[in-house]
């Protein structure tokens, strides 16, 4: 370093440079604490879609409500899907909690309700029945709780398996309805050499998607209900094991591509678009993109199929809505609701459908002028099913969670059988009700 | 004065030191550090040590005292035992390879007819060294892919295809092939570091041991390790150090799994307050890793102070 | 410096080959990096080995304006501030510990030497909880801080090692003059100090900027992301575009690359005057 001399003395310069520097950026963080009644009202807003082209469509919601409304100011925030998880249990315990944050439904929510991070919307949605008639009740019940609504959905979604159509036809099979014809659909792919199913488990909410359709199907609901309560979880019920079994026997038969551990499920949406396999288990709101990708190439989709004699409701479908919950700490809950009220309006809604292509639970958001065909469908599938079983890992207590997620791969490598796995789910299920008051 | 003479412990009484000086001056002068010190390292380590002995979640802002039940049930997990058996995993391979292969480089680099090359090659090994985790960690996903990856398909083109294998994804493989990428990374840092001990060795040493007609490896051993002595123990326990504080590889390139296959204690500690929100937990964690690396610590201050005198 | 040289043919060409075929291994990654930065995804997928069919420099640009600039910026001011915090602090320990004497000097000493054994993430939890208490969570303080202080004990170490080394006489002679402490140490001690402190410099820079735990854990918001966390983001958010990922992937490793080989010199200088272990 040349004249280190001149350096050091333009040092100092630089460094109170830089402290003024960051201290902005400290104080336009705290502003909206600091200002109480004077001044434009700051509401933080903390969604999970920080790609591009959602964050465009978010940003214009948010200059459209801030012109509506000059004394507002909405300081949006994006952190993905998979950091999300951790920094929400992260932002509960500090001082700066989001004004509006996103939540999946369930036992999720549930979480910030129980530890009084949510405010109750219920007064605000009866005070507005058009608004609160507008949503789907498939979309406001997983956020109920004790009959009391804490949080506004954004999206709802189903998970289907999408399908190459060529290859059907090629082989002449037709959408499977009850699982002995999924398997025998996959049996004929594979003896044709073409790889059935399409699956990334690196990250294990993969595994966990198909594991939530199948607990569903096979353990009966009131039981199962009882389990995912962290006050009660026992999971003793045999079906739990059939449900492994029959995941596990997917991967045995060799039905899933080489390398599921290994691989992103974003990855393997490529490949399946590039022909390389036939189905993929998938959620609605990926259509866009599988279509997108297969350009041109006719593809389809059918849901979870049924499994005969099973104790679970074969009509249900796996899918949740995600949304929004208004922190219990905001200073400003009549502007945090009014900007929901106005995120979720039809205009608004039509538009998420139409730009992103998601499956808004506002009623007619989706529409054949709006949507294209494979939403519309998807969308009334979500309508004719008698009921949701929202995705396993948002669905229990987390440290649960943590135990069965991570032995699906297991499962998969082979290193643990449905017998250990659950043995240990059920001890895992036991401390946490011993924790939880 | 060589800088090697000086030692941390032995200091020089010069007629420089000013006894006289306006106290609160001097004070000046440290304070800033002290201050620093005192409250961002000492204190939180103190206040992690307290936190081991209670149940608390980022939730909400009540603790519950459990004593030691933390370390109770961290001595009956699993997944600290898979923790600590691949951290001491990725210490014996580092030490093998980072430490033993790399001095073995760094002296070949060091023959008379790869002199002129030492630059080059000394500068292509260091590189992955400076390049941050996450790029590494990234780039390497994608060469274990199965599917797209370079470590299959070269497999394949030399006609090993049959060993091809889902690397990352089996709990069998995937510690190893995170190991693989920090021996790749930080071989060429270990092995500069023995480059610029070996220059400082005295040419005469090899002169008369070649006048004595001894061949290169006998040179090896017997004049350039025991010269480098030192600096072999010292990169030594920095390796072992640095394979305890294992964190960012294995969080970018797998989470921890294939289920908790790849967990080390860093990783697991995060987990456990961060995702699974018991931060008691975690202080717990904290605190079995603060003791291992403290004593390493330890062990190579003694080595540096003893090896000086 | 002589060496005696390796006899056969074969001993050497064998470690020719074997020196070879690692450099190989270390550029390969890299030049595949870079070049399936200008392929599109699907390419990607399709035809992995061959050469871009067309070269999108867009990939490249695409990943800048998509984050990767803003987290090279975050990671610039992160880094340069940590530097010049930490070589002030230091240094003015440093210059104190080895130029008076003063109660509690050896106690300082093993003070220092504590922080030296103390490894930033086992105060992970704790320093999280302290920074949201102190209301600099989330905010480039977070990591500026914590960094400087983790970096200071090793640096006053370094320091003091070669302050106790200078020759005195020069002070001597300003004290004489009528010099107050601080001219010598500004004027004087610091830049004769020049190369532990270049080294000092890189050393800390280097650690900073490559800095991930802390990155993850104390920064939320993603305009004020770091470089290796802001990677990370990437992965989800370009959870259809690998190849501006690699693109991104290839503008923050060249980056460091050019770093090093312009400072390659002077830190391999420092690592051979100062005796340093990393």
């Amino acid at each position: 370093m040349k004249s280190s001399t001149r350096f050091l003395a333009f040092a100092p310069v630089l460094a109170l440079a830089v402290l003024g520097m960051t201290a902005c950026g400290r104080k336009s963080d705290s502003g909206a604490s600091a200002n109480g009644s004077s001044g434009p009202v700051e509401i933080k807003f903390l969604h999970k879609w920080p790609q591009p082209v959602n964050m465009a469509y978010f940003e214009g919601v948010v200059k459209a409500f801030e012109t509506a409304n000059p004394n507002i100011k909405i300081k949006m925030e994006a952190v993905a899907d998979e950091p999300i998880k951790d920094k929400l249990r992260v932002l509960m315990g500090s001082d700066s909690q989001p004004d509006i944050y996103f939540s999946w439904s369930g036992e999720f929510a549930k979480k910030f309700v129980s530890s009084s991070n949510a405010f109750d919307l219920t007064e605000a949605l009866n005070a507005d029945p058009g608004w609160k008639d507008s949503i789907m009740k498939a979309g406001l019940e997983p956020f109920t709780f004790n009959n009391k609504n804490y949080g506004i959905p954004l999206r709802i979604n189903g998970k289907f398996f999408v399908y190459n159509k060529t290859l059907f036809a090629k082989y002449k099979l037709s959408e499977p309805q009850t699982w002995d014809q999924f398997m025998s659909t996959c049996e004929t792919l594979k003896k044709n050499g073409v790889v059935p199913i399409a699956f990334g488990n690196i990250t294990p909410w993969a595994a966990c998607h198909y594991l939530t359709g199948l607990n569903q199907k096979w353990v009966p609901q009131e039981v199962r209900e009882k389990d995912y309560d962290p006050k009660n979880g026992e999971f003793t019920d045999p079906g739990y094991i059939k449900a492994l079994q029959y995941f596990k026997n997917l991967n045995d038969k060799g039905y899933f591509n080489k390398g599921v551990n290994s691989t992103e499920h974003n990855m393997m949406v490529e490949t399946f678009a590039q022909g390389k396999q036939a189905m993929m288990y998938v959620e609605l709101e990926e259509f866009q993109d599988v279509n997108t990708k297969m350009a041109g190439k006719p593809w389809g989709f059918f849901p979870l199929p049924s499994i005969e004699n099973a104790p679970g409701n074969q009509k249900f479908l796996t899918g949740a809505p995600d949304g929004f919950m208004v922190s219990a700490k905001t200073k400003h809950p009549q502007e945090a609701i009014a900007f929901l009220k106005f995120l979720t309006n039809k205009e608004n809604s039509a538009k998420l459908v139409s730009t992103l292509g998601w499956p808004s639970p506002v009623i007619g958001a989706v529409n054949s002028s709006n949507a294209p065909d494979f939403l519309v469908k998807g969308m009334e599938a979500i309508q004719k099913a008698e009921g949701m079983a929202l995705w396993l890992d948002t669905d229990i207590n987390i440290k649960i969670s943590d135990i069965y997620l991570p032995d699906l791969q297991e499962l998969l490598n082979g290193k643990k059988t449905p017998q250990q796995i659950m043995k240990e789910v059920q001890d895992a299920a036991r401390q946490v009700a011993s924790e939880t008051k | 004065m060589t800088a090697e003479e000086d030692s941390p412990f032995r200091r020089q009484e010069g007629t420089s030191l000013r006894s006289n000086q306006n106290r609160s001056l001097i004070l000046l002068y440290i304070l800033p550090a002290l201050l620093l010190m005192t409250s961002f390292i000492y204190y939180p380590l103190v206040q992690n040590f307290i936190y081991s002995f209670y149940r608390w979640s980022a939730f909400s802002s009540s603790k519950v005292f459990i004593a030691f039940d933390n370390y109770k049930r961290l001595f009956l997990d699993p997944v600290f035992y898979i923790a600590v058996k691949n951290n001491v995993l990725y210490a014996l391979v580092s030490v093998l390879c980072q430490c033993g292969i790399g001095l073995i480089i760094a002296a070949a680099l060091e023959e008379k007819f790869l002199r002129r090359y030492q630059g080059f090659f000394r500068t292509v090994y260091f590189i992955p060294a400076v390049i941050s985790m996450t790029v590494i960690g990234l780039l390497w996903q994608l060469i274990y892919n199965p599917n797209i990856g370079i470590v299959n398909a070269m497999l394949d083109l030399l006609k090993l295809g049959r060993f091809a294998h889902e690397w990352l994804g089996d709990s069998n493989t995937a510690i190893y092939a995170i190991i693989l990428v920090s021996q790749w990374q930080y071989t060429g840092y270990i092995m500069l570091l023995y480059l610029v001990a070996m220059q400082k060795i005295p040419a005469e040493l090899y002169e008369s041991a070649r006048i004595d007609g001894a061949g290169p490896t006998r040179c090896f051993f017997s004049i350039t390790i025991p010269q480098i002595k030192e600096m072999i123990v010292v990169c030594t326990v920095i390796t072992i150090i640095g394979s305890f504080k294992l964190f960012d590889e294995i969080y970018v390139m797998t989470a921890g799994g294939p289920g908790r296959s790849t967990e080390v204690l860093a990783t697991a500690m995060y987990r456990s307050g961060f995702r699974n929100d018991e931060m008691g937990y975690a202080a717990a964690f904290a605190v079995v890793l603060f003791l291992i690396t403290f004593i390493f610590t330890l062990i190579q201050l003694k080595v540096s102070r003893t090896s000086e005198e | 410096m002589q060496r005696t040289s390796v006899g056969t043919r074969l001993g050497r060409s064998l470690i020719w080959a074997g020196l070879c075929i690692y450099a190989a291994g270390i550029i390969y990654p890299f030049v595949w990096m870079f070049v399936s930065g200008f392929k599109t995804t699907s390419e990607l997928f399709n035809n992995t080995w061959a050469p871009p069919a067309h070269w999108n420099f867009q990939n490249y640009v695409d990943a800048w304006n998509q984050g990767v600039g803003r987290y090279f910026m975050n990671s610039v001011i992160v880094t340069l501030s940590t530097v010049v915090l930490t070589i002030f602090i230091s240094a003015a320990a440093a210059f104190a510990m080895s130029r008076f004497e003063f109660r509690g000097k050896k106690l300082m000493l093993v003070f220092v030497v504590g922080g030296l054994m103390l490894s930033p993430e086992v105060s992970v939890i704790s320093l999280y909880k302290l920074l949201q208490d102190m209301k600099i969570y989330n905010t480039y303080l977070s990591l500026i801080i914590p960094y400087t202080a983790f970096r200071v004990p090793f640096t006053i170490f370094l320091l003091r090692s070669y302050f106790l080394s200078l020759p005195r006489e020069v002070e001597e002679s300003a004290y004489i003059d009528g010099c107050g402490t601080f001219r010598v140490f500004w004027s004087i001690v610091l830049p004769m100090s020049k190369p532990i402190i270049a080294t000092a410099s890189l050393l800390t820079a280097m650690a900073a900027w490559n800095e991930f735990m802390f990155g993850l854990v104390f920064i939320e918001s993603d305009k004020l992301r770091t470089i290796p966390v802001g990677l990370m983001n990437l992965r989800g958010a370009f959870s259809t575009n690998w190849a501006v990922l690699l693109a991104g992937l290839s503008i923050s490793a060249s980056t460091m690359i050019v770093f090093f080989l312009l400072f390659q010199k002077k830190l391999i200088r420092g690592l051979t005057e100062g005796s340093v272990k990393g």
